[in-house]
Formats: C-alpha cells, structure tokens, sequence
C-alpha cells in the first residue's frame, strides 16, 4: 500500500515536472527573476562578494562593530537620512517651479494648498538640517575615536582616504543645504545668495568669474535660480552618492570600522604556550623547544557573528528610528517661509541658517586694517580660515603620530592633546553659532538672549 | 634543421610581413631608432591623444556654454525722473538700491549696496544733526546707512566707520537728459565722493 502511493506520488510530481517542463513555465520564471543561479554555496558567496551594492557587507561582522556606543551609528543615520532626503525630494520636483516668477507660489501652493504638501516639505527640510548636524557629529566621532588612522599592516587598508572622503562628503552636504535653501526664492533664499557669491567674488583673481558662473550673470536672476537648482537636483545629490558608495566600500576594504584594531592589540599581547614536542635547536634553527611566531593571527571567528539578520536588523532599527524621529520633528517644527524675495529690502537682521552662522559671525569679525590697506572680512573669514580648517582636517591623519592602540577608542590618553586642540575648534565654531543664533539683534548688534529688540521700521 | 613549430611559423610571417611590407614595414629599415614597436606606439599615442583632446574639447565647449555672452539684464544706465521730483535730502529708489540726494541744486546718488557682502543698507534718520570727521573732513550729518547683514555702519556722506565694509559706499555719476530735463544715473560709472552735480 505505502509502496504504491509512494510510486503513485514520484509518478504525479515527474509529470508535474515534465508538464511545467514542457510549458517552459520554469524557464520562464527563472527568466524573470534570475540571471544566472549560483550551484554551490561558494558561487553564492562569490555571487555577494562581486557585486557591488551587497559587497558593502560583510559575511560576518564583529560584535563591537556592532555596539551602540561606539560609533552612535552615524554614518548609517547620515545615509538614511540622505534616502529620506532624496526620496521626498523626487516628490518635490513634480510639484516645484524653478522659475523667478513661479518659485515661491509654488512653495506657497506646496504649504497650504496641496494634499500633504506641508509634511512632504517639512520632513525634507528636517531631514537636510538633521543630516548636516549628524554628519558633522559623524565627522566629531571618527576624529575622537581616531578612527581615520591606520592600523594593523594589512593590504589595501587606506583610512586617511577615506577621511579625506568624509570630510567632501560634509563639505556636500552644506552645499546641498544651501542650494537647497535658495529654491523657495523667499527673503532668506535671495538673500544667502547675495552674500554667498559676494564671499565667493571676495577671492583673489577667480572671485569675479566665480561669481559671475555661479549666478549666470551679474544680478540674481532667473540664470542664477535655474544653476542652483541643478546643482540641488542633480549634480550634488549624485556626487554624494557616488561618493557614500566609495565611503562605505571602503570601510570594509580598510578592514572594518576602527575599533576591530584593538583586538589585533591584545593577540600581540597574548602568551602562546610553546610547543614542548621538538627541539628546534637541532635543526639549526632557533635555540629552545619552540619557535617564536610574532605574527598576530586573530580568530576570525570569535566574537563574529554572521551579518544577517545581526547587523541587518540594527539596520532596520536605525533606519525606523531615524524615520520616526524626522516625522515627530516634522510634526512638531514647522517649516518657515519668509517674504517673497525683494532685492530692494534686506531683512533685519538678515540670519543665515543656524549651521552657517558662525561662517557670518566670521566674516563679520573679520575685517582687518593694515597700515591704508583694507582686507575684507568676506576673504578672511568667508575664504581663508574655513579654507585652513578643512586643509587642516584633511592633512591631519597624516600629521597625527599618536600609536596605534590609541585607535578605535573614546578618549584615548595617547591621543590627549589632538583631541583638545580638536574640541577647542569645534567649541570656537558653537560658540559663534550661539552668539549668531541668540544674541544679534537688528542691525546685527549684540544683545543678550533675555534682552528685547529695539524696533525698527522695516522698510525706509 | 629544427622543424619550426606552427605558432612560430605565424609569427615569422607576420615578422616578415613587417618587414617587407611596403607601408607597414616600410620606414622602419631606414630609420633605426624607431623600430617596429615605436611606431605601433607612435600609434596608440596618437589615438589616445585624439580621444583626450576630443574629451577635452568638449569639455571646455560644455563649460563656456555656462558663461553666457548675452546678459538679459537691467541697464546700468537709465533716467530716474525730473530733478522736481527730488526734495532735499535724501529718497531711496527701492529697484536700482539707490539713493539719491539732493541739497537745493546740488545732487549726488550713493549705492545701497553694502560694500562688504552687498546687502541693502537702511538709511536711518538722526534725532539731531550729528558732526562728524569723515576722510580727513568734518561734516554734519543727518542720516547714517547701517546694514542688517553684519553690522557695517556709513556716515551720512557713505564713509565706512564701523563694522566689517572694507571701504565707503559707492558713488555713481549723474548727468541731466537735454531731450526730457529727467536725473539720470550710470551705475557702470563710479565716481569721487566729492562728486555733485549742480543744475
């Protein structure tokens, strides 16, 4: 009985086969969704390691890769907040005019006339200035920790390059933000231009052409709007892109994040019992009964464990985490519109968003008198020093001495001094971002926060 | 003799094709330092040369198309209205950021534009006449331009005094249109601070 059915059941699933054989379904299947079908497990795992987009992971990752402390996982916040960016901004582009007359309507329409028209802003504008901020803290951790350094000799491991990466790849990020900020053509918009393509002219020799490239012309106009909003739509957001590609491409080729170099430190300091079996002396080639092997072999397989669903559900996590905290952020701040642009009225005072205010306090403090020469604050301030810090933040790995069991950790003590003179950098550009945000007043005088602006006329 | 095997037999015709072919092979007997590899060289050099000035062309043809060659732009000279509709002192022409004043048949215009970063000034009235020692001179005041963006501050006559501007405000030319009797200003002409047109 159980013979039969057994011959019965291999008798219906061969003509099963040789029926979906004959109807080509499987090939058809196969055709669809396969382009080739890898027969060993090895196949499969070559299949991963050669293609690009997966070869970002590896096959198994390192438990303190993982943690949550080490890293605040903000290049992986950074690269999906670029994805909340780019996706709510291909939305926007079917809804947005760049054009002089029709800009600002359009973001009007956008904020109180289309269906959602207010989230899909706001969550893009939250987005951009998150992603300015937590880069930039991105950029905070990776020097703290010391993580652009390199460690153990291994090959192909680069990471003062991929600082230099990181490091144009914040460099994008503001320029999106600002070319993104000029696009609803509001008092705020016309007004940055202005005095970003006046730093820009500031510069010696290439000023003027700069400028005069940058605006496609010499007055803000509609060449002008149309050069930024390319840049916006099209050629930032695929230099970040290719960019965040190589970035993470090449964590993996510098051997993982920065922390994973400790336990290469601590093998070296592990006693190996020797192996008392032979005599070595004999052969002529060491005196003792061991050989004394100084290469450090890490077991790849300790504390690993494999990045699915490990480092493929944090992921997950992250992602959610940032999505949810960018929309309670939508929700609760609402995207500001100011003014139609009016080249005859500059606003009082006239604020740049808060990430470039301490580039305004810079050019304002800036301007110096030698003797009867006059150096502009805009070429100082707005050119020469942050071309210095971002000069000095991309010769630095190859500057900086400190050994290597100071990578990969918070605070090193051997790592003191280039931290403090870091921090100090970094408490300098909040300070003058405090100062722009809440004591300038009208006419960019000093007040106190708690101080009361004198009201002026806004318009003469 | 060794009998040659077949890939050596090809590759003696081939060498002997170079040889005696007359374009191929040609030049190369009469001039010895360029061998048969050099001019191969000679070659790709050539075709990579091409490519790269091809590319190159085109590139700069891509990036001049970026600096246009016509400005639809505003003239930087133009007629701002009979000299009646000018009191004394000072009236600000908010589409060309202008002032324009005016002290009985004198005139002389000054540019709104901040000389720091190009924001618009504000003209702010004084309570009272102020004296002031502005390049070397002492005048008395009315008004002062103080700038929104970062805190420049001119006297009355556009002498920078405090705040980042590295030099005054500019000066522009004035002149009286013999058809129409109407104020009119070249933006493209700067001129001394002491410039005043008298009518």
């Amino acid at each position: 009985m159980a013979t039969e059915l057994i011959s019965e059941t291999k008798a219906r699933s061969t003509l099963l086969v040789t029926l979906r054989d004959k109807l080509r379904l499987k090939s058809a299947w196969e055709k669809l969704t396969w382009t080739w079908r890898p027969e060993t497990k090895r196949e499969a795992g070559d299949a991963i390691v050669r293609n690009f987009v997966l070869h970002w992971f590896p096959a198994k990752v390192s438990l303190e890769s993982l943690s949550w402390g080490y890293s605040f996982w903000l290049g992986t916040i950074s690269a999906v907040l670029f994805l909340i960016l780019t996706i709510t901004g291909g939305v926007l582009m079917f809804l947005y005019v760049p054009s002089v007359e029709r800009a600002y309507l359009s973001v009007k329409d956008l904020e109180f006339s289309t269906s959602y028209g207010w989230f899909l802003r706001g969550l893009h504008r939250i987005g951009a200035h998150l992603m300015v901020a937590v880069v930039f803290l991105h950029m905070v951790r990776v020097f703290l920790t010391g993580a652009f350094k390199n460690g153990r000799k291994a090959v192909g491991q680069n990471r003062p390059l991929n600082w230099i990466i990181g490091v144009a790849l914040l460099l994008i990020t503001l320029l999106l933000s600002f070319t993104g900020y000029l696009l609803p053509w509001d008092q705020l918009a016309y007004w940055a231009i202005t005095v970003g393509t006046n730093i820009a002219s500031s510069a010696p020799v290439f000023g003027e052409p700069t400028r005069f490239i940058l605006l496609g012309g010499t007055t803000i106009e509609q060449a002008t709007l149309i050069r930024f909003y390319v840049l916006h739509c099209f050629i930032l957001p695929l230099a970040t892109l290719w960019l965040v590609s190589y970035h993470m491409w090449r964590v993996r080729k510098d051997g993982g994040l920065a922390c994973v170099e400790k336990r290469y430190e601590e093998a070296k300091k592990e006693e190996r019992p020797a192996i008392a079996s032979k005599t070595y002396s004999l052969l002529g080639i060491t005196g003792g009964t061991a050989v004394d092997v100084r290469n450090v072999m890490v077991d790849d397989e300790k504390d690993k464990v494999p990045s699915s669903p490990y480092l493929t559900v944090r992921l997950a996590v992250v992602t959610l985490a940032t999505l949810v905290a960018s929309i309670v952020l939508t929700l609760i701040v609402k995207a500001p519109l100011e003014e139609a642009a009016n080249p005859a009225v500059t606003p009082n005072p006239a604020k740049a968003p808060w990430y470039f205010l301490w580039l305004q306090e810079l050019v304002t403090i800036t301007t110096f008198t030698i003797g009867g020469f006059t150096i502009n604050g805009a070429l100082i301030g707005g050119i020469i020093l942050p071309g210095v810090l971002v000069l000095a933040a991309v010769l630095w790995p190859y500057f900086d001495k400190s050994p290597v069991s100071s990578i990969g950790r918070w605070f090193p003590k051997e790592r003191k001094w280039q931290n403090r003179i870091f921090l100090l950098i970094i408490v300098a550009i909040l300070i003058l971002t405090f100062i722009g945000t809440f004591m300038r007043g009208p006419f960019w005088e000093i007040y106190m926060p708690w101080q009361e602006w004198e009201q002026t006329p806004r318009k003469f | 003799m060794k009998k040659q095997k077949p890939l050596d037999e090809i590759k003696a015709k081939i060498l002997d094709a170079q040889e005696n072919d007359p374009i191929v092979g040609g030049p190369a007997k009469n001039v010895e330092l360029i061998g048969k590899a050099s001019r191969r060289g000679f070659l790709k050099t050539l075709g990579i040369s091409a490519v790269l000035v091809a590319l190159g062309g085109q590139l700069f043809a891509m990036l001049r198309s970026l600096f246009p060659n016509v400005l639809y732009e505003p003239p930087q000279k133009f007629k701002v209205g009979t000299l009646d509709k000018f009191t004394d002192g000072g009236t600000f022409l908010e589409e060309k950021r202008l002032f324009i004043f005016r002290q009985q048949n004198t005139f002389h215009a000054i540019s709104a534009a901040c000389t720091h970063l190009g924001c618009t000034v504000k003209m702010v009235k004084l309570n009272q006449p102020k004296k002031v020692t502005a390049g070397g001179k002492e005048i008395e005041e009315q008004v002062e331009f103080h700038c929104p963006c970062h805190g420049s501050k001119y006297y009355g006559d556009g002498t920078n005094y405090a705040g980042p501007a590295p030099r005054p405000l500019d000066y522009f030319n004035l002149e009286v249109s013999p058809d129409d009797g109407q104020l009119i200003v070249d933006m493209a002409k700067k001129v001394e601070q002491d410039y005043r047109l008298t009518t």
